[in-house]
């Protein structure tokens, strides 16, 4: 791997040029990852906490159209949808956001590929962001990864001084996307980096994934589902802001009496009509079946079908749960033999 | 905390009630609801300045009714409540989805609590609410606790927020709302935790006809936040729960808090202040002012 | 993307049932479009939406498919507004299939209850198609009432045939004064008749509620759990193992399935 350093100063200029030249610029603010348009909004702060919203709408976005449909006495025209992909740079994302494309490329392209998701996701450059700072509710170094993974970036910036990166080259593609700003690099110290990522403090490993994958094999029918399913109210606040979450709703709309569009909009198994029937079966009626789905979906069938586990440990679900219903202690707490998930 | 632990226990070993809503800590400075059905586990029970949760929208859901019927018999149901919670229990009595009966209030002397979990306690974080409560003392329950405090003196903020936004020129208001609402990525958090949004079937789950699209792009998002506002109106009771869980950021409460003003200005009333009065949804009256819908 | 297909007849079954018989407007995709007995497809009315049902046609009958929809909601009710020369939409065909293939040379016991005879029809036709590779053949039907049978003109055919068992019933207070076939429930008429269970393959569909009662039914009389075949119908939306809403456990049901053996019912969660 390839390592340089690169000046805060440089770097702004890399990030100038890629606005100027009509590419989106992305960064992480407090509510949501937000498209730069002046560089002096650019914060990169290692020790900022994940936003409350992930960056998962620039690769899957919240509602977008598949096709367009006219209608006409008999007949029935269709529309292809030229999917926008502009080129998205994404600086300073964190860690465990980095990886989050490349944890639902899984999903998006067995068997079928979505053109839609891989066309963007195709368009993303990377820039991940050491982090130096946790709360209670992140647990990346739970789900293989770490607040100094590279894993998912393309780029990764680890802050030597106060006005120096050490700027690591993971991918080709990140290779590609800096050689034309070579000359803005410098030769870079591995040592001098390895050093302070280790230093860096890691919060302590809150569960081992694969416990929590045996227990979910054995404990379908566990009572802890009740205790947590009573308090849970039902929204899709934990699927709409984390990073990994996919679920999706295909809907018609018309915008006039013949024409309208067909509209793919984020859906959520916490929603009790997310697998109603229409004869009115529901199975999954009650809510802790539908938050055991949200749990074994995310800690053993993502594994099963695509040997990750479909979470990044960002803890932005529990931060942002009207009921602060906190994924990390369930997880944790499912081998004890408390009734509930309590501590 | 020793007197809410003893009254929750009591009342469980009693009998009296099947199960106790109550808070829990979970850290320094933050805590979260917990439905308590043993008499040992009371001891996790909690009340203080970081009891943000409105319990209140735990008393409709089916789930939790059930945990009131117990062979074949019918318990109470407790639940501890900040003065301003009760308002919202005192609602859901008069739109009857509640019986007084059934509940067992334990409300206390509250001098406020902070905007979100994580913040100090001072002027500076105190919720919004909280600076213009009129009733730090609960207007009904079956148990007081707590001392009485002086809550710390704030600014409000909110109401300026209100004027500054009712000074705009029409078209710089309607872009206010449009950028806000354009953020809205429709989780429905702030339905779900409104003790008020209690329809078995909202609105926005009929598709027969479909009135909210349920696409989170301007239109549809427009027509869910006008949607709820409205709903809301004259009947929300400032709980600001919405506006403290909406991820996306959006001052909800400056809408609701607006539609309270309004009713108030217009019928005198405030949802979920007293048991006499009717509901102002349900009660038409030939004298009420009209203004709002000319 | 789907295709655009015209509604070349329209077959009124029920009160609340209905036929289509569909041709693609193109005709490459016509001759291209094959499918596999028990496979589904995605069938939109533009403006509402898309709908999942089963191909009920038999694959070997080429030039047009067939699919039959009770009346539900949204999307199945702006279906039966469309008139014949009108256009759907059709994306498919999704989901396994029954292995007809492994089914040779054995007896084929078929039972469907309400809808699920729509998918039977077109394993059961398909069959037909090939009737000497078969053993023998026996159909249990069972709707609520005799004006909810759905086929009846195909049911009349099948009865007079020799070579086959039609057993169709209707649930009690359901039979009309001149109704000559049984009464009961599925699971009892099963019992009542016990078909031969030895080198025995059962294709079951219908409702929830059927299904349980009619599978230990099935194993007192000592079919084999790989023996029975059943399909699942869960809430689908994309078809593709995309949209992630008709998942039991780490199965997707519009890949992994519709067609399913009891024996792997069994081990999945009970989450249906
Ligand atoms: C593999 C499979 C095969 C099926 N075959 C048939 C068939 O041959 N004939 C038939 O009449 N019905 C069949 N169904 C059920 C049929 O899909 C639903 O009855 C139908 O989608 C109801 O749509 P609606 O818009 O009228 O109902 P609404 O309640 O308005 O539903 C709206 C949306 O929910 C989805 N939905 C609701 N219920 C179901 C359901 N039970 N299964 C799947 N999606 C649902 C639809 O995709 C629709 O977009 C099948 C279902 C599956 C999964
Ligand atoms: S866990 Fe929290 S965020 Fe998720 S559905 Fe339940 S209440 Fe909403
Ligand atoms: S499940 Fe929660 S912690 Fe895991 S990636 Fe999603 S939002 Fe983050
Ligand atoms: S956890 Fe739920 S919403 Fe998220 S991907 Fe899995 S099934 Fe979908
Ligand atoms: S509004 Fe009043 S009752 Fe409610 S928390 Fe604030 S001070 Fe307490
Ligand atoms: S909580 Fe906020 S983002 Fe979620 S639906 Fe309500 S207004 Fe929209
Ligand atoms: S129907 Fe979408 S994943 Fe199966």
């Amino acid at each position: 791997m390839d390592e340089k350093i690169i000046s805060r100063v440089d770097l702004m200029k890399i990030c100038k040029d890629v606005i100027d030249k009509g590419n989106t610029l992305l960064t992480p603010g407090a509510a949501d990852y937000y498209v730069v348009k002046d560089i002096s909004d650019i914060i990169l702060d290692t020790s900022a906490l994940p936003s409350k919203i992930s960056h998962k709408s620039y690769v899957f976005p919240r509602t977008e159209p598949v096709l367009y449909y006219k209608r006409s006495k008999n007949d029935v025209q269709l529309i292809d949808i030229n999917i926008d992909s502009k080129k998205i740079v994404i600086l300073g994302a964190k860690p465990c956001d980095a990886n989050s494309i490349n944890i639902m490329k899984h999903l998006f392209n067995w068997d079928h590929s979505d053109e839609f998701f891989n066309k963007r996701a195709n368009n993303f450059m990377v820039i991940g962001l050491m982090c130096s700072h946790f709360d209670e509710y992140c647990f990346c170094t739970s789900v293989r990864s770490s607040p100094v993974s590279e894993k998912g970036s393309d780029l990764f910036l680890i802050p030597v001084d106060i006005n120096n990166y050490a700027l690591k080259i993971i991918t080709e593609k990140g290779k590609e996307f800096i050689s034309p700003y070579s000359g803005y690099l410098k030769p870079g110290d591995e040592k001098n980096s390895k050093l302070i990522t280790e230093n860096v403090r890691q919060p302590e490993a809150a569960f081992d994934s694969s416990e929590v994958y045996e227990w979910l094999g054995e404990n379908f029918e566990s009572p802890k589902w009740e205790g947590v399913g009573n308090l849970c109210l039902s929204c899709a606040q934990c699927a709409f802001v984390c990073s990994v979450c996919h679920c999706f709703d295909i809907t018609d709309e018309d915008y006039s009496y013949t024409e309208g569009r067909r509209m793919k909009n984020w859906d959520g198994c916490q929603f009790g009509n997310f697998t109603l029937h229409a004869s009115g079966h529901n199975p999954r009626d009650i809510q802790s079946k539908r938050y055991r789905q949200r749990v074994n979906h995310k800690f053993r069938y993502y594994v099963d079908r695509f040997g990750e586990i479909l979470c990044t440990g960002c803890g932005r679900c529990s931060r942002g749960c009207p009921v602060s219903i906190d994924i990390k202690e369930i997880v944790s707490n499912c081998n004890d033999n408390q009734k509930e998930f309590l501590k | 905390m020793n007197e809410l632990i003893k009254h929750a226990k009591e009342l469980l070993e009693k009998g009296e009630v099947a199960a106790v809503i109550g808070y829990r800590q979970v850290s320094e400075k933050r805590t979260k609801p917990v439905i308590i059905t043993e008499p040992e586990e009371t001891r996790a029970l909690v009340f203080n300045e970081y009891c943000l949760n409105n319990l209140a929208v735990y008393l409709t859901k089916a789930r939790i009714k059930l945990l009131g019927r117990k062979n074949n018999k019918s318990f109470k149901l407790a639940i501890t409540a900040k003065p301003c919670d009760v308002h919202s229990i005192v609602a859901l009595i008069q739109e009857n989805q509640i019986d007084r009966d059934k509940i067992h209030i334990i409300s206390f002397n509250c001098h406020g609590v902070v905007k979100d979990f994580g913040f100090d306690f001072n002027g500076d974080n105190l919720s919004s609410k909280c600076i213009t409560c009129e009733t730090h003392k609960p207007l009904y329950y079956d148990k007081l606790l707590g001392e009485v405090k002086e809550t710390p003196q704030a600014r409000d903020s909110a109401l300026e927020r209100i004027k500054e936004i009712e000074r705009m020129p029409h078209n710089e208001r309607f872009e206010f709302f449009r950028s806000e609402f354009d953020k809205c990525i429709k989780c429905y958090a702030c339905r779900a935790v409104c003790p008020l949004c209690y329809c078995q079937r909202c609105i926005t789950d009929k598709t027969i006809p479909c009135w909210i699209e349920t696409s989170s792009h301007q239109r549809g998002n427009f027509a869910w936040n006008v949607i709820r506002a409205f709903h809301l109106s004259g009947r929300c009771t400032g709980c600001g729960e919405c506006d403290r869980v909406c991820p996306a950021d959006i001052p909800l409460s400056l809408i609701n808090r607006k539609m309270t003003i309004e009713a108030n200005n217009l019928f005198s009333f405030v949802s979920g202040r007293s048991l006499e009065t009717p509901t102002l949804v349900g009660s038409f009256n030939e004298k009420d002012n009209d203004e709002l819908f000319m | 993307m789907p295709h655009t297909a015209e509604i070349k007849e329209i077959i009124d079954e029920s009160p609340d049932t209905r036929t289509f018989r569909l041709r693609f407007r193109d005709a490459e995709t016509n001759d291209r479009f094959k499918f596999k007995a028990g496979q589904f497809a995605e069938y939109s009315a533009f403006g509402d939406g898309e709908s999942t049902f089963c191909i009920a046609s038999s694959p070997t009958q080429r030039n047009f498919i067939e699919c039959s929809f009770k009346v539900y909601g949204k999307v199945t009710q702006s279906l039966r507004r469309l008139n014949k020369g009108d256009t759907i939409g059709i994306r498919g065909p999704y989901g396994n299939w029954f292995p007809l293939e492994d089914f040779k040379e054995k007896n084929l016991l078929f039972i469907a209850g309400g809808i699920g005879i729509a998918p039977v029809r077109c394993v059961f036709n398909n069959v037909l198609d090939l009737r000497d590779e078969f053993k023998n053949i026996t159909i249990i039907y069972g709707a609520r009432s005799v004006s909810d049978l759905i086929y009846k003109q195909e049911i009349k055919e099948w009865k007079v045939r020799k070579d086959i068992k039609t057993v169709i019933t209707v649930d009690p207070g359901g039979e009309t004064a001149i109704w000559d076939g049984e009464v009961g429930f599925v699971p009892a008429v099963l019992e009542k008749i016990a078909p031969e269970s030895e080198n025995t393959v059962v294709i079951l569909c219908g409702p929830p509620v059927m299904i349980k009662f009619t599978l230990p039914v099935l194993t007192g009389l000592g079919f084999k759990d790989e023996e029975i075949y059943t399909t699942l119908e869960n809430r689908m939306k994309c078809g593709l193992g995309k949209c992630g809403r008709c998942n039991i456990g780490n199965v997707y049901v519009c890949k992994d399935g519709p067609v399913f053996t009891y024996a792997e019912i069994k081990k999945l969660p009970r989450e249906f």
